[in-house]
């Protein structure tokens, strides 16, 4: 029953447009795992081409990757692990971008996958080593920082990692 | 709130001659930011919140640390927090409640305190020998108080001699979703200083090596354990486990009654201070242990 409903109905397409101007065409029931984008359709603004002007080619790419694994029939529990875990290996960079586009498409999953990617390179390095890492600067003065220290003493005990990987 | 991040940052983006053609976790929405906050434990989203002023107002979040409570905060502060001089204080921000039910919680008249571990936020309770039933505690004869700094509330109960030995109690709290342990604080013998240093008495110490002490416990859904041991090592603090507990439902309390028992009257026991019972997650037993 299922088959051949599937196979007589017509399936919607929609095409997203990256900062960079790359079309990227999809099928809708995938494309909607993004709520900005199923919010979109169903306000009927994406009759013509979706311009997500924040999310560049290569992001775009990777973003369209997991949502294709992520709604696929045919992919199992153990292959979505699997490409997730893979996924994640990405450089640090690459999952920056996916994470803020995650964000702005509210792709649940996604975000939290990687938001969790980026904690693990977080955790145990000293404040300094994650500034070098995801080249951050202060913008706090030295008497503002050390105020910060003395508000929350216990955060700074332990063996912390200088290691910048 | 959430557009400041990217605000604070374009001074920084905008002077440099060739900007990163790739994104640094500085640049990020502050509530991405939050999101990946989640995942930290709190010491770390502590140190992390000092690197800018946008991972400052990310990491006070409400989300994130209502991550990090417990599931039933609120009615834990409720239990805790009743009619007492001092109410759990309203508009406190989630990172604010967490730290505060961090520090020690006193209640039931201050016999019992409760406190969240600050790098899990797994809840621990500790119930002091002055809450807890002790047969023959008003005779002189077997038992006195002693203040000590060395008990978790000042005062610990000192046993010189007694032929019935029993120390019971039972505490009545809504635990979050967990397993938990419970163990008996206990000294044989007892510490003193003299010219500032600690000795150890050990006076009284008697009838221990005869029959071996039972613990048992019981919960208010039928879960038992019992247990025994010898008490031997004078002049150590010792925490002897008692059992453990499963808490599956967090909505209603759970009535947790423990006890410590040493009947065989054919002998006398003595030499022994009681300081408190702790009830905390089945996972710290390994950090008890080693003290």
């Amino acid at each position: 029953m299922a088959e051949a409903s599937s196979s007589i109905t017509e399936k919607f397409f929609l095409t997203l447009k990256s900062s960079d101007g790359d079309e990227f065409v999809l099928e809708e029931s995938i494309a909607i795992q993004s709520i900005t984008i199923k919010n979109m359709v169903e306000d009927g603004c994406s009759s013509s081409v979706i311009p997500l002007s924040k999310v560049d080619t290569e992001t775009l790419i990777k973003v369209i990757e997991y949502m294709k694994m992520h709604s696929s029939t045919s992919s199992n529990e153990e292959e979505i692990e699997n490409f997730d875990k893979k996924f994640v290996s990405n450089s640090i960079n690459t999952i920056l971008n996916i994470l803020e586009a995650a964000n702005f498409l509210d792709i649940n999953n996604l975000l939290e996958l990687c938001a969790e990617a980026v904690a693990n390179r977080i955790k145990n390095k000293t404040p300094e080593a994650v500034r070098k890492i995801f080249n951050i600067t202060s913008d706090f003065t030295p008497e503002e920082e050390a105020e910060i220290r003395n508000e929350t003493p216990w955060a700074f005990e332990g063996n912390l990692d200088h290691s910048l990987d | 709130m959430g557009s400041s991040l990217s605000f604070l940052l374009m001074p920084r983006v905008s002077t440099t001659t060739s900007p990163p053609a790739n994104s640094g976790l500085g640049d990020l929405p502050e509530s991405c930011v939050a999101s990946v906050m989640v995942y930290l434990d709190p010491q770390e989203i502590c140190k992390i919140s000092m690197l800018n002023r946008a991972f400052r107002d990310a990491s006070s979040a409400d989300f994130v640390w209502e991550s990090k409570l417990p599931l039933n905060y609120g009615s834990l502060i409720d239990r805790v927090f009743v009619d007492d001089d001092e109410n759990f204080p309203t508009n406190l921000c989630k990172r604010d409640v967490y730290a505060r039910l961090c520090r020690p919680n006193y209640f039931d008249g201050g016999t019992k305190k409760v406190w969240l571990d600050k790098g899990t936020g797994r809840v621990c309770l500790s119930i002091s020998a002055n809450g807890l039933a002790i047969t023959g505690i008003d005779d002189r004869r077997y038992w006195s108080r002693i203040e000590t700094d060395e008990s978790r509330f000042q005062s610990v109960a000192y046993l010189q001699q007694i032929w019935w030995f029993e120390v019971d109690g039972e505490v009545d709290f809504p635990f979050p979703v967990g397993s938990y342990s419970i163990f008996y604080r206990l000294q044989v013998g007892r510490a003193s200083r003299r010219f500032g240093k600690r000795i150890c008495n050990s006076e009284h110490v008697h009838g221990w090596d005869k029959k071996p002490v039972q613990f048992q416990l019981s919960t208010s859904d039928k879960q038992q354990a019992t247990t025994q041991c010898y008490l031997k090592e004078a002049g150590k603090w010792k925490y002897h486990h008692v059992g453990d507990f499963v808490v599956t439902g967090s909505t209603e309390t759970m009535k947790v009654k423990f006890s410590m028992t040493q009947i065989d009257c054919t002998h006398t026991k003595g030499g022994l201070c009681v300081d408190s019972v702790l009830i905390c997650p089945s996972e710290f037993t390994e950090r008890l242990k080693r003290f």
